[in-house]
């Protein structure tokens, strides 16, 4: 058997699969605790809902660009291991890179020599190696930093929404402009993106139109994707 | 209010610790199992030697990338939310602006009790759609190749940058000043990085840390100033 042919083998596939089902799993425990536990702490069913829809409208486009990435590994090391890296800690931008390195080791270039058993496992064992980090330090981040947070607040939750909000905008400044300096085509997505958003606020507080606030992001984002690569 | 910020700290942060710890190291057995079925189905095992320098590349070139990510985005992500990205991986493009619009549209504020619950439902739900997509796609796979048309291959390229665009406008409209502030040094910085490689390497590590910090810094000076 080639390397390819094992990497899509029946028995990959079955521990990919529980590998993603960990994840899933995960996902569905904390969702259910938050929903049970919103209810007491005064949250409305309606505010949740609203969440719920939001996160999975906005969640449609950056998953799209994750399964293109995925397309592209898949080709190289086989469906299984591919949906299994970019489903659990996957990055899009350190996993190709990662499994190329390890593959690179043995002699081969991924996606271009064919794939060999010897470098289809050290491209998977250098991917888990190199990102099992990102959830142990996770979990001790998770677990310590509440502590640390609430302590220094002392259980101030306006000083702490504030913190948290100004984080994000930090979040956001800093990929944008990892994005607007590189003065191409991303350049202009991210004009775009930022000017069609403004005008469908500003049209949707005018005429008030709530469909049109629910949309207005997911709209904004796909029609400046679109003008940036016909342009 | 007191009452039900008692009850999250005292009742519902540890139970979610909890369940986290337990779901996480599940997780990372279930990463190492597609390796082990390789040895014991196959035979398969790395060379050692060739393992470790494989290993030392990746740590090399974003290792310290482990130890910023997770503390730089804690603040915002919350417990919760924490363990569920660092197991999902996709925190930024991803799991940060799921996390922020399920807050934004329930009419939440960030880092309170209330918005934590929201933003863990926003993260669980990003992971739910995400997996179910990539999941379609793996047994599609080669069929989906070639009916994935090279224009939205495409499109697809710039779908990120206009997210952070939109992004940025959607949460920085409040604090139009401070934002253009942040998002004037975050140039400044970016567009030096490229001189040399030693700044590139620096950049790249710390910069997103560095803004977040700035911009922490920044409304705690306007709120003081205010008062």
């Amino acid at each position: 058997m080639d390397g390819k042919e094992i990497a899509e083998s029946f028995p990959i596939w079955i521990a990919s699969g529980i590998s993603v089902c960990t994840v899933l799993l995960q996902a569905v425990i904390f969702a259910g605790s938050a929903y049970r536990n919103g209810i007491r702490i005064g949250l409305t069913k309606e505010q949740m809902k609203s969440s719920v829809k939001a996160s999975a409208i906005i969640s449609i486009g950056p998953s799209l660009v994750i399964l293109s990435a995925m397309l592209s590994l898949l080709a190289a090391i086989g469906a299984p291991i591919a949906w299994e890296r970019l489903s659990v800690v996957g990055s899009i931008i350190y996993e190709s890179a990662i499994a190329s390195i390890g593959a690179a080791s043995v002699g081969i270039q991924l996606g271009e020599d064919t794939l060999t058993p010897e470098a289809l496992t050290i491209a998977l064992w250098t991917a888990i190696l190199c990102s099992i980090e990102w959830t142990i330090f996770g979990i001790y981040v998770a677990n310590r930093m509440g502590r640390i947070q609430r302590k220094i607040l002392r259980n101030n939750s306006l000083k702490s929404a504030a913190i948290s909000t100004a984080a994000l905008i930090g979040v956001f400044s800093s990929f944008s402009a990892q994005n607007i300096v590189k003065s191409n085509k991303n350049t202009l997505a991210w004009v775009l993106g930022s000017i069609i958003m403004i005008s469908l606020m500003k049209v949707s507080d005018w005429w008030n139109l709530k469909w049109l606030k629910n949309w207005s992001m997911v709209m904004a984002i796909f029609t400046a994707a679109v003008i940036a690569s016909i342009v | 209010m007191q009452k039900e910020c008692d009850y999250y700290n005292r009742e519902y942060i540890p139970k979610m610790n909890r369940i986290g710890i337990v779901t996480s190291l599940l997780g990372i057995l279930g990463m190492l199992l597609p390796a082990i079925v390789l040895w014991i189905v196959y035979g398969l095992y790395p060379i050692p030697s060739k393992l470790i320098s494989a290993v030392l590349t990746g740590t090399s070139s974003f290792g310290i990338l482990w130890f910023v990510e997770p503390i730089s985005y804690y603040t915002i992500l919350g417990t919760t939310g924490t363990y569920m990205s660092f197991l999902s991986g996709n925190c930024s493009n991803l799991r940060v602006p799921c996390s922020g619009m399920a807050q934004l549209t329930a009419g939440v504020k960030p880092g309170t009790p209330q918005g934590d619950i929201i933003s863990t439902i926003g993260i669980a739900i990003s992971v739910v759609v995400n997996i179910s997509i990539l999941t379609i796609g793996a047994f599609l796979g080669s069929i989906l190749i070639s009916v994935f048309p090279k224009s939205i291959q495409c499109a697809l390229d710039y779908l990120l940058p206009a997210l952070f665009g939109v992004l940025l406008v959607q949460f920085g409209v409040r604090e139009m000043k401070q934002t253009l502030l942040i998002l004037i040094v975050a140039l400044c910085i970016y567009s030096f990085s490229g001189k040399s490689q030693l700044l590139y390497k620096f950049t790249s590590y710390f910069g997103l840390l560095f803004c977040i910090i700035l911009s922490v810094l920044l409304s705690i000076v306007v709120r003081r100033h205010k008062e």
